[in-house]
C-alpha cells in the first residue's frame, strides 16, 4: 500500500512543476463560471424563475459544475503514452498491480486539484458568485459521497476508453469523442432539467447523469429523501459495472500483450 | 587557411532552480527562482578547410552548446564566431547553405514516408541543380546502399539503414562544413565501421570540413584529425589523438599465455592484472620498462605459447581525464 | 547563394503540401476518425445552444439562426486558419522535438519552414464541417442579400479572422523561445474565449466585453462581422466603426506579434535532448 501512496505523492509533486498550467487552470476556471453565469443571466432576463428553478441555485449549479470539472480532470493519455513507449511492458513486470498504480497516480493529481485549485477557487466564487450553501449538513455529507462516486464514474469510464489504446496505439479520437459525450449528457453544461423529457429518459439510461448531475442535484437539495438512496445506489452500480467492463478489457489487453511481446 | 574562427565564445543559460520536498516544490511553484549557468566559458580555436575535428567531453560538458552556436541554432552570449567570413547567426539563410547538420539522434527524414522523398524535397530547399543532385545520389547509393531502403518508409528502416539516410540527406547539397552530432550512436559494430569509411572518404574526395561530437572515442580515432576536449564549458585539450596517447597511454599491457600453470612470476617493473587459466595479464610502464626485457625475462624462465602487448585504450584516457587522473591544465598548457 | 524567388518559394509551398498530404493518406482512416472526434468535440456547445434555445426560442431578442449564423464565422475562420497556419499551432511541439533547430539549419526563412511544414486536415474539416452546417442553415434564413458587396465583405472578414486567430496563436508559442511550455494555457485561453465569444458579446458584462474586443480580440471574427449583416438592436452598444475593423486587426496583431517572435528568436536556448 505503501508503493501506491507514494505514487500519488510524487503524482502530486509532478503538477508542481508547470506553474503556469496551475494559475492558468484557476483564472481559467473563474473566468469561464463568470461567463457561463452572464450567459444564464441573459436567459433569466426576463424571467425570475424557469422550470421552478430561481437563478441563483442555477448559478450554484454552474460553479459547482465548473468546479467539479476542475478536479475530475484527468491525463487521458497516461496509459496511451507508456503503451506507445513500451514501458507497459517493464511496468507489467513489477511487483504492482498495474490498475492500483494508475488509479493511484491518478489521485494524486486529483488530490493536488482539490487542494490547491478547488480550494481557493470555491473560496472566491462564494464572494464572487454568491454560492449559495449546501442544502443541509446531511446533504453535504451525501453530496461529497456523491461526488466521490461520480468521480469513480468517470475515472471508470475513462479507463476503459484508455485501454482501448492496447488496440489502437492512438486513443485521441476515441478521448475526444468519449468527452464530448460526457458534456453534453452528463449535465455539466445545462442541467438535465431544461433538456426534452426524450433526451433525458435516454440520458437515464446511460452512466453519465451520475458524474455531475446527480451529486449537484445533492448538494442543492433537490433529491428528495426517498430518491437519494437510489440515486447514490445508481452511481454504485455504474462504478462496479464500468471496473468490470474495464477489467474484461484490462485481462484481454495484458494477454494480448504478452502474446505480442509488447 | 583558416576557414572556422571560434574567438572567446559564451554562452549562459538561465536554470530554473527547484526545491525539494513538498513543501518546497509549492515554494517553488509560487516563486520561481533562477540561477545562471555558464556552459560554454571563452573557448577560442580556429578550423582550417578540409580538416576534421572532433569534439568531445562528458554529458553537459558544453560541447553541444558550442556546435549548436557555430550552426546558427543559438546566439551566443558573447565572443564571436565566423565561418568563411560569415556570422552563423546573424547570416543564418547565407550560412546554412553551405552546412550540413547530422543529429544522430533524431532524423530529419519524413517518418512516414519513403526516404526518397525527403530527398526530393531537400532538392528545392537547398535548390540543388538536378546534374548534382542526381550524381550525388548515385555516388552515396553506391557507397552507402541506400538504393536497397530507398523507396522503404522511413519508420521500417534499421538505425543503421536510417543513418545512413539521413547522412546523405545531409550531404546532398555539397556542403562545405558537416557536423555530426553522434553520427554512430546505438548503431552495431558493422555499420558504424561503414559509416566512418563513407565519412572518410567524403573527406577525402570533396574535402569536405567535418566537425564531430561524440562519445565513441573510435570514432574519433578513425576519423578525426584533431581532438578538442571539452570540460566545464572550457577547451582542456586541443592536439591530434595520436599525441594525446603518446603522451598519456603510457601503460601497456601484455598478455601471456603459459604452456602450464605457474603459482607465482616476479619481474620487476610489472604488475599482474589478471589471470585466467594459464593466460596472465601484465602491465607495465613502457617509458621505465623496455618490453624487449620482460619478454627476454620470461622466455628464460617460464614456457611460452603465445604473448601480445596491448596498446592503452583511447577511451580509458579519456574517462582518467574526467575523472582528474590526469591533469591536462598543467601538464598540456603548452599544447593549447 | 542567392536569395530565393517567390517563384521558387511557392514550389517549396507546393512540395511540402504534397509530401504533408502525402503523409495524411497513409493513415486515412485514422485521420478520417480523427476528423470526426474534431467535428464531435465542436458540436459540444452548438448542442448545448440548440438545447438552450429549443427550451427559451430566443435570448436577448437572438433567435437560433442568428446565433448559429454569428457562431458560423469562428468556426469557419479557424478552418481557415489551420489549413493554412497549422505550423503556429503546432510550434511549440517543433520546439521541444527538435524540429525547430533542424528548421534554423535550412536556408529558408523560418516562419515559412513553419508554415509550409504542416497541414493538418482533420482540425480543417472538424472545424470546417460544423462551420459549413451552421452557414448553409442560416445564410439564407436571416435576412442577408448576398450582393457583391457582401460577399467579398464576407471573405474579407473571414481571412481577417483567420489572421487573428493565427497571431493569438503565434503569441503563445513566442513563449517557447523562453523554454516556457505555454500549449495548455493557450489551449485553454484559446478555446475557452472561442466558447466565450460563440454567445453575442452584449450577453456578457464589460470587462469580458473589452476582453473580447482589446485582448484576445475574438469579437473581430464573429461578432462585429455578424453584426454588419444581422443589424440586431444593440448596434449601439459598440461604435459601429468596429464592424470594419476586422482586416485591420488582424494585421496589427500579426505586425506586433511578429516583432516579439524576432526577439524570442534572438533569446532562443535549444532544448533537445543535451542541452549544453
Amino acid at each position: 500500500m505503501r508503493v501506491y501512496l507514494e505514487f500519488a505523492k510524487k503524482s502530486f509533486q509532478n503538477n508542481m512543476v508547470y506553474r503556469m498550467d496551475y494559475f492558468a487552470g484557476v483564472i481559467n476556471a473563474i473566468v469561464m463560471i463568470f461567463v457561463n453565469i452572464s450567459i444564464w443571466k441573459a436567459i433569466y432576463e426576463e424571467e425570475e424563475i424557469l422550470e421552478g428553478v430561481q437563478f441563483k441555485i442555477l448559478a450554484t449549479y454552474i460553479v459547482l459544475s465548473f468546479l467539479m470539472q476542475i478536479v475530475y480532470m484527468m491525463d487521458e493519455y497516461f496509459i496511451e503514452a507508456k503503451v506507445r513507449s513500451g514501458l507497459i511492458s517493464s511496468d507489467l513486470l513489477k511487483p504492482i498491480y498495474f490498475r492500483l498504480y494508475v488509479f493511484s497516480y491518478h489521485a494524486g493529481t486529483m488530490i493536488f486539484k482539490l487542494v490547491m485549485q478547488f480550494a481557493p477557487a470555491i473560496i472566491l466564487s462564494i464572494f464572487l458568485f454568491k454560492l449559495l450553501p449546501p442544502f443541509s449538513t446531511v446533504m453535504m455529507v451525501c453530496f461529497l459521497l456523491s461526488a466521490a462516486l461520480g468521480y469513480l464514474v468517470l475515472y471508470n469510464l475513462n479507463f476503459i476508453v484508455w485501454i482501448s489504446s492496447f488496440w489502437f496505439y492512438w486513443t485521441f479520437s476515441l478521448v475526444t469523442i468519449k468527452d464530448a459525450a460526457v458534456m453534453i449528457f452528463s449535465g455539466a453544461l445545462i442541467p438535465l432539467w431544461f433538456m426534452p423529457q426524450g433526451l433525458v429518459n435516454f440520458i437515464k439510461l446511460t452512466p453519465f447523469d451520475s458524474i455531475f448531475y446527480t451529486p449537484i442535484r445533492i448538494y442543492l437539495g433537490m433529491v428528495p429523501a426517498d430518491e437519494m438512496v437510489s440515486s447514490i445506489i445508481r452511481q454504485v452500480v455504474w462504478v462496479i459495472v464500468l471496473f468490470g467492463i474495464g477489467q474484461v478489457l484490462w485481462k484481454l489487453g495484458t494477454k494480448k500483450l504478452v502474446v505480442q511481446g509488447g | 587557411m583558416v576557414f572556422i574562427e571560434v574567438k572567446d565564445l559564451v554562452k549562459e543559460y538561465k536554470l530554473n532552480i527547484r526545491n525539494k520536498g513538498l513543501l518546497g516544490s509549492i515554494k517553488s511553484l509560487l516563486i520561481p527562482e533562477y540561477q545562471l549557468k555558464r556552459a560554454v566559458d571563452s573557448i577560442s580555436f580556429s578550423i582550417e578547410r578540409g580538416q576534421t575535428v572532433g569534439f568531445i567531453g562528458p554529458n553537459g560538458a558544453g560541447k553541444s552548446s558550442t556546435v549548436k552556436m557555430m550552426t546558427g541554432i543559438l546566439v551566443p552570449t558573447s565572443g564571436s564566431i565566423s565561418i568563411g567570413g560569415l556570422s552563423p547567426y546573424k547570416d543564418r539563410k547565407k550560412n546554412t547553405s553551405r552546412i550540413g547538420v547530422v543529429f544522430g539522434q533524431r532524423t530529419q527524414l519524413w517518418w512516414d514516408l519513403p526516404v526518397i522523398d525527403t530527398y526530393e524535397l531537400l532538392k528545392y530547399v537547398y535548390k540543388i541543380p538536378e546534374k548534382i543532385y542526381k550524381s550525388n545520389l548515385e555516388m552515396f547509393s553506391e557507397m552507402l546502399g541506400l538504393q536497397e531502403f530507398i523507396k522503404q518508409p522511413v519508420r521500417q528502416l534499421s538505425l543503421g539503414q536510417k543513418m545512413k539516410a539521413d547522412i546523405a540527406a545531409a550531404l546532398l547539397h555539397d556542403p562545405e562544413i558537416i557536423f555530426f552530432d553522434e553520427p554512430t550512436i546505438g548503431l552495431d559494430v558493422i555499420a558504424k565501421e561503414k559509416i566512418r569509411e563513407f565519412i572518410k572518404q567524403i573527406n577525402k574526395e570533396k574535402g569536405t570540413t567535418m566537425l564531430f561530437t561524440t562519445h565513441d572515442m573510435v570514432d574519433i580515432e578513425r576519423t578525426c584529425q584533431r581532438m578538442i576536449i571539452i570540460d566545464k564549458g572550457m577547451k582542456i585539450y586541443d592536439g591530434s589523438v595520436e599525441e594525446i596517447k603518446n603522451k598519456y597511454g603510457k601503460d601497456r599491457i601484455l598478455a601471456v599465455e603459459f604452456s602450464q600453470h605457474y603459482e607465482k612470476i616476479n619481474i620487476p617493473g610489472v604488475e599482474l592484472i589478471e589471470e585466467k587459466g594459464n593466460k596472465k595479464w601484465f602491465k607495465f610502464a613502457k617509458d621505465k620498462t623496455q618490453v624487449s626485457d620482460i619478454i627476454h625475462l620470461l622466455t628464460q624462465k617460464y614456457g611460452i605459447l603465445d604473448l601480445t602487448v596491448q596498446e592503452p585504450e583511447i577511451d580509458g584516457i579519456i574517462r582518467e581525464i574526467y575523472q582528474g587522473g590526469i591533469n591536462l591544465h598543467e601538464s598540456l598548457s603548452r599544447v593549447c | 547563394m542567392r536569395e530565393y524567388k517567390l517563384t521558387e518559394l511557392l514550389v517549396i509551398f507546393y512540395k511540402y503540401s504534397k509530401i504533408s498530404l502525402k503523409t495524411t493518406l497513409e493513415y486515412k482512416f485514422d485521420r478520417m476518425l480523427m476528423a470526426f472526434a474534431i467535428f464531435c468535440r465542436e458540436m459540444i456547445s452548438v448542442v448545448i445552444m440548440l438545447l438552450i434555445l429549443t427550451r427559451f426560442l430566443h435570448i436577448k431578442g437572438w433567435e437560433l439562426n442568428e446565433l448559429f449564423f454569428l457562431y458560423s464565422f469562428l468556426f469557419l475562420s479557424y478552418s481557415l486558419f489551420v489549413f493554412l497556419f497549422a505550423g503556429i499551432r503546432d510550434f511549440d511541439g517543433m520546439v521541444h522535438s527538435g524540429e525547430f533547430d533542424r528548421f534554423m539549419t535550412r536556408p529558408l526563412g523560418l516562419l515559412f519552414q513553419i508554415i509550409a511544414s504542416r497541414i493538418d486536415l482533420p482540425a480543417t474539416l472538424g472545424h470546417g464541417i460544423v462551420g459549413i452546417i451552421l452557414f448553409m442553415n442560416t445564410a439564407f434564413s436571416v435576412g442577408i442579400q448576398w450582393n457583391l458587396s457582401n460577399i467579398v465583405y464576407y471573405i474579407v472578414a473571414l481571412i481577417g479572422g483567420a489572421i487573428i486567430q493565427a497571431s493569438v496563436f503565434m503569441l503563445s508559442s513566442c513563449f517557447s523561445f523562453w523554454t516556457l511550455k505555454t500549449e495548455n494555457l493557450r489551449n485553454l485561453i484559446f478555446f475557452n474565449a472561442r466558447r466565450v465569444a460563440g454567445y453575442p458579446i452584449s450577453f456578457y458584462p464589460g470587462i469580458i466585453q473589452k476582453l473580447l474586443i482589446f485582448v484576445v480580440p475574438f469579437s473581430f471574427v464573429n461578432y462585429f462581422p455578424a453584426q454588419f449583416f444581422l443589424r440586431k438592436d444593440e448596434t449601439y452598444l459598440f461604435w459601429s466603426g468596429y464592424m470594419y475593423l476586422t482586416p485591420a486587426v488582424g494585421i496589427v496583431m500579426f505586425i506586433l506579434v511578429y516583432l516579439f517572435w524576432k526577439i524570442g528568436v534572438r533569446n532562443y536556448s535549444s532544448s533537445g535532448n543535451s542541452l549544453y
